[in-house]
C-alpha cells in the first residue's frame, strides 16, 4: 500500500532551463497532479525527476511520458518534484508543460 | 512563478485554486506565502497510509496588506483529500490565526492603540469537509487551537469566514466558519455540520435523501443561510467582488464588525436556539416552512431567482443581539 517513488535522471540533448527560480501548478486532486520546479546549479544540463505516486505497477509508463517530455522540451537545470494521485499520461505531460510555462517558458 | 493578479479579479472564485483565492483577495502582489509548496512540508501519516501527499498539505496560508492592514490568509484546498483538516495544514491554519493575534498585540504593547485602519485583519476561505480521518487526533487538536486562538481575537481582530468554493464548510470547519465576525458567501457557498451522505446513511432515506440535490441546496445552501442569517453578505462568483466585499467592510470600527457575530455571548446562544425551538414547535419539514415564517412569500422561486432579484425580494431573520 506504501506509495510508488520513482527517480529519474536525464541529460537532454538540447539543454534549456526556466526563466524564474522556480514553479509550481496544481492541486493532488483524484486523477490529478502537481508539479514544482526548482533551478539548481549543481544540476547543469540534467535534469533530476523524483515522483511520488499512488498508482502501482506503472513504472515503465512514467519513465516514458517523462522522458518524452524532456527529450522535447529539453528542460535541464532543475529538479522536477512530482506528486500524483492516479493522473492519465496526458494529463501528466499537460501540467508538465503548464509548470514550464509559470515559470516564465524556457530559455 | 508569478499569478496574475488583474486576470484572479474576474476570475470565478468557485473554481479557483486556494492559492489564487489568497493572492486575489489581497492588494495587488502583496500575498506572501508562508510555508508554501518549495518547504515540502507534507503530511506524514498520508504517507504511511499510501495516501497521496502534497506540498503545501492542501492549504495556502500568508500574509498580505488590504490598504493599511496587515491581513493574514487561510485558504483550503477542497479537491486535495476533500480539504479536510490534518495535522499539517491544522497547524498551518491555527498558526496563522495565532500570528494575527500576536500581530495585534505586539501594536497595542509599541502604540498604545490599534487605529481602525491599521488593525489586523484575518480571513479564511472554507473548502473543506471537516477533520482528516486519516490522521483523526491529530487533525481534531488543530482543530481545537484554531477555535482557541478565534476566541481570543473576538473584540480585538476582525475575522472573516468566506465559503463558497467547491466543497463549502462541513464537520469541524463548519464551526470555524459561524464562529466568525462576517461570512461572506456566494451562491455556491454551504455550511453544514453532518453532510448529507453521511444523515442518509445513519438516519435514513425519509429523514434526508442525499440523491437530492435540490434538498441539499436548500437546506445548507448559501440562501437559505443568508434568510436564517448566517451569511452576512452573498455576493457574485468572482474574487473580485469577494475583495471589494472585505475592502469596504475592513476599515469600519472592531464594534460595527462583530455586529454580525453569531456565537460568543449567552444571549446570541439563545437568540440562536429559538430557532430550533421554532423549527421543533412548528414541526418544520423543509426549509421552505422557515423561509415561509419569515416572511417570504414565493418560497418555490426562490432557489431558481437570479441572485440580483433574489436580493431584491428576499425577507431575512430579525437579530436582536
Amino acid at each position: 500500500m506504501a506509495l510508488t517513488e520513482l527517480n529519474y535522471e536525464f541529460k537532454p540533448e538540447t539543454p534549456k532551463t526556466i526563466k524564474d527560480d522556480w514553479s509550481h501548478i496544481g492541486v493532488v486532486a483524484s486523477g490529478d497532479l502537481e508539479v514544482l520546479i526548482e533551478k539548481e546549479n549543481a544540476l547543469k544540463g540534467k535534469t533530476k525527476i523524483h515522483i511520488l505516486t499512488t498508482v502501482v505497477g506503472f513504472d515503465d509508463v512514467w519513465e516514458t511520458v517523462v522522458k518524452k517530455f524532456i527529450d522535447k522540451t529539453g528542460l535541464s537545470g532543475v529538479r522536477v518534484s512530482i506528486n500524483d494521485n492516479a493522473a492519465t499520461p496526458a494529463v501528466v505531460i499537460r501540467r508538465l508543460q503548464q509548470a514550464v510555462d509559470n515559470g516564465g517558458g524556457l530559455q | 512563478m508569478k499569478i496574475n493578479w488583474d486576470d484572479l479579479q474576474s476570475k470565478s472564485f468557485y473554481q479557483a485554486t486556494a492559492r489564487e483565492r489568497a493572492y486575489g483577495m489581497l492588494d495587488k502582489d502583496t500575498f506572501k506565502e508562508l510555508l508554501g509548496p518549495r518547504d515540502k512540508m507534507t503530511s506524514p501519516h498520508l504517507l504511511i497510509l499510501g495516501e497521496a501527499v502534497e506540498f503545501d498539505d492542501g492549504i495556502t496560508v500568508g500574509i498580505g496588506k488590504i490598504k493599511k492592514h496587515p491581513v493574514f490568509v487561510v485558504s483550503q484546498e477542497g479537491k486535495f483529500v476533500g480539504g479536510a483538516l490534518g495535522e499539517v495544514n491544522g497547524a498551518k491554519m491555527a498558526y496563522t490565526l495565532k500570528l494575527a493575534l500576536k500581530t495585534y498585540e505586539k501594536m497595542k504593547e509599541k502604540y498604545g492603540t490599534v487605529p481602525d485602519d491599521r488593525k489586523p485583519i484575518c480571513i479564511v476561505s472554507f473548502d473543506s469537509g471537516g477533520v482528516r480521518l486519516h490522521e483523526a487526533n491529530a487533525g481534531l487538536l488543530m482543530h481545537s487551537e484554531s477555535m482557541e486562538t478565534i476566541w481570543e481575537l473576538q473584540n480585538k481582530v476582525p475575522y472573516i469566514a468566506i465559503t463558497g468554493s467547491t466543497i463549502g464548510a462541513y464537520g469541524a470547519q463548519g464551526f470555524v466558519c459561524l464562529s466568525a465576525d462576517v461570512v461572506i458567501a456566494n451562491d455556491f457557498g454551504r455550511i453544514g455540520l453532518t453532510g448529507p451522505e453521511v444523515i442518509q446513511q445513519e438516519v435514513g432515506k425519509d429523514e434526508f435523501d442525499a440523491s437530492d440535490r435540490a434538498l441539499i441546496w436548500r437546506t445548507m445552501g448559501a440562501r437559505s443561510k443568508y434568510i436564517l442569517g448566517d451569511v452576512d453578505y452573498l455576493i457574485k462568483d468572482t474574487i473580485g467582488t469577494f475583495r471589494d466585499t472585505i475592502v469596504n467592510m475592513v476599515d469600519e470600527p472592531m464594534s460595527k464588525i462583530s455586529k454580525t457575530r453569531k456565537v460568543g455571548s449567552p444571549q446570541l446562544v439563545e437568540e440562536n436556539l429559538e430557532v430550533v425551538k421554532l423549527a421543533a414547535e412548528k414541526k418544520i419539514k423543509d426549509s421552505k416552512d422557515l423561509w415561509k415564517i419569515y416572511g417570504n412569500e414565493n418560497v418555490d422561486e426562490i432557489p431558481e431567482m437570479s441572485q440580483e432579484k433574489f436580493l431584491s425580494v428576499v425577507k431575512r431573520r430579525p437579530r436582536r443581539h
